[in-house]
């Protein structure tokens, strides 16, 4: 007797079926993927426009990571070699500097978006508070990664927010110093910002929109403000 | 034994990245040039003088100082009628570098501050005048910076010497100078004695 061959579909099922059995991940998956929402608007893509940008950053980031040199002498003709000689790399880097911006402005509609809703009130006041961590990290990814290109806009730009940072009683001093890397401009200044920039504020982002999206998953998406909530909808699935 | 294991591993991390608060720099003398190439003129017209103050660096620590020949000839930098008077061109509002405004004394590009031909503010968010430096006349005809300070005037327009804070943060604001000391302590340069102008 022929051993039966099974069809493309029925491979995908056992597939999966053997995935779901040892992992679970498929229904994780499904749970987070088909969810019931309330009837949502334009204004509700504003938080995955912000995952899909941050995704984008990361990949972006870690390419110019690859050939980007993370020191005073060899920091901006690095940049000049990505722009001008790397395949494409004028692309990647726009795209890199581009979703910067875009990540900002994404940020503050979402944000917008969240508070004109209300959606920050009970019980989602968590999602709030981790969505402004998100935002306080964001802005210094901002921060950080100007000087990165290491031109003399660069430069300036990041003196005059570190002496900013300085300017903050008690602590101020010492912030600036942690900034710098000691008490003034020097060599380890940009491989600091460089940790910060690609290491440390991406690993706490990853981790805080991780938080951010259980908790979206878990409280539900808030309808529009003054709409009756029906029962079933009203947390959750 | 959580909290120990949390210790082993956190107590090197958090020094490891705090340790360069407490730093503190050596200025290193530097030759400026020959003291003929700063001459005199009637109208307030410093002239520029780059300078690399720690040469294994040089990306990243150059300098410019505005050097003033004053056509007096006292080679003592502290006396009312010395030479020179070496301004640093960092603005001391956010630390951009300012230009010599010719005739009346210098500006910044960045936000709009003014000094007069002392390096006292005139207009703009500046907090205090711009930083001077402490020179000497080496081997006869070579002018050379040795520390930098930070200033300030007294009522009577002399110049009070402190060690040196970063722009923006006040040497002496109102009240006891205690305050600037508490709220801003110095961290950024390791000196000997604050001088007195004579």
């Amino acid at each position: 007797m022929p051993i039966p061959v099974p069809d493309a579909k029925q491979l995908v099922l056992q597939t999966e079926d053997w995935i779901e059995y040892r992992s679970g991940f498929p229904t994780l998956v499904r749970k987070f993927l088909f969810r019931k929402v309330p009837p949502t608007g334009w204004f509700h893509t504003l938080g995955s426009s912000l995952l899909t940008v941050f995704i984008i950053q990361a990949l972006t980031g870690s390419l110019l990571a690859m050939s980007y040199d993370p020191s005073p002498n060899g920091a901006y003709e690095s940049i000049r070699y990505i722009t001008d000689q790397q395949t494409l790399g004028w692309l990647i880097r726009g795209m890199h500097k581009w979703g910067a911006s875009m990540m900002v402005i994404l940020l503050f509609l979402h944000m917008g978006r969240v508070f004109f809703y209300g959606a920050y009130k009970y019980p989602r006041e968590l999602t709030w508070l981790t969505g402004s961590l998100i935002f306080l990290s964001t802005m210094a990814m901002g921060l950080t990664g100007y000087l990165l290109v290491w031109d003399e806009r660069a430069y300036w730009a990041s003196v005059v927010a570190v002496n900013i940072n300085g300017t903050a009683p008690v602590l101020g001093p010492f912030i600036s110093k942690f900034l710098l890397a000691g008490p003034v401009f020097g060599a380890q200044t940009i491989s600091r910002f460089y940790a910060l920039h690609m290491l440390l504020i991406p690993g706490l982002i990853a981790g805080l929109i991780f938080v951010h999206l259980w908790l979206v998953v878990k409280l539900g998406v808030t309808p529009w403000p003054g709409r009756p909530i029906e029962h079933e909808e009203a947390v959750g699935d | 034994m959580g909290a120990a294991i949390g210790g082993i591993i956190g107590v090197p991390i958090t020094a490891y990245m705090l340790a360069p608060v407490t730093d503190e720099v050596k200025f290193e003398p530097v030759f400026l040039g020959k003291v003929d190439t700063f001459p005199a003129d009637p109208s307030f017209k410093p002239t520029a003088a780059t300078y690399v103050e720690d040469p294994n660096n040089a990306a990243t620590s150059p300098g410019l100082a505005f050097v003033q020949n004053t056509g007096k000839s006292n080679t003592d930098w502290l006396a009312q009628d010395a030479m020179f008077i070496v301004f640093s061109n960092r603005c001391m509002h956010l630390g951009c570098p300012v230009a010599v405004a010719q005739g009346v004394g210098f500006a910044c590009p960045c936000h709009g501050g003014q000094y007069n031909k002392e390096g006292q503010r005139t207009a703009g968010p500046p907090i205090r005048p711009l930083d001077r430096f402490q020179w000497e006349i080496r081997n006869s005809d070579e002018l050379w910076i040795t520390q930098r300070w930070s200033v300030d005037f007294n009522g009577d327009g002399k110049v009070l010497y402190f060690p040196v804070k970063m722009p923006g943060q006040p040497v002496a604001p109102p009240g006891p100078s205690v305050v600037a000391d508490v709220l801003y302590p110095n961290v950024t340069y390791d000196h000997g004695a604050v001088p007195q102008a004579k």
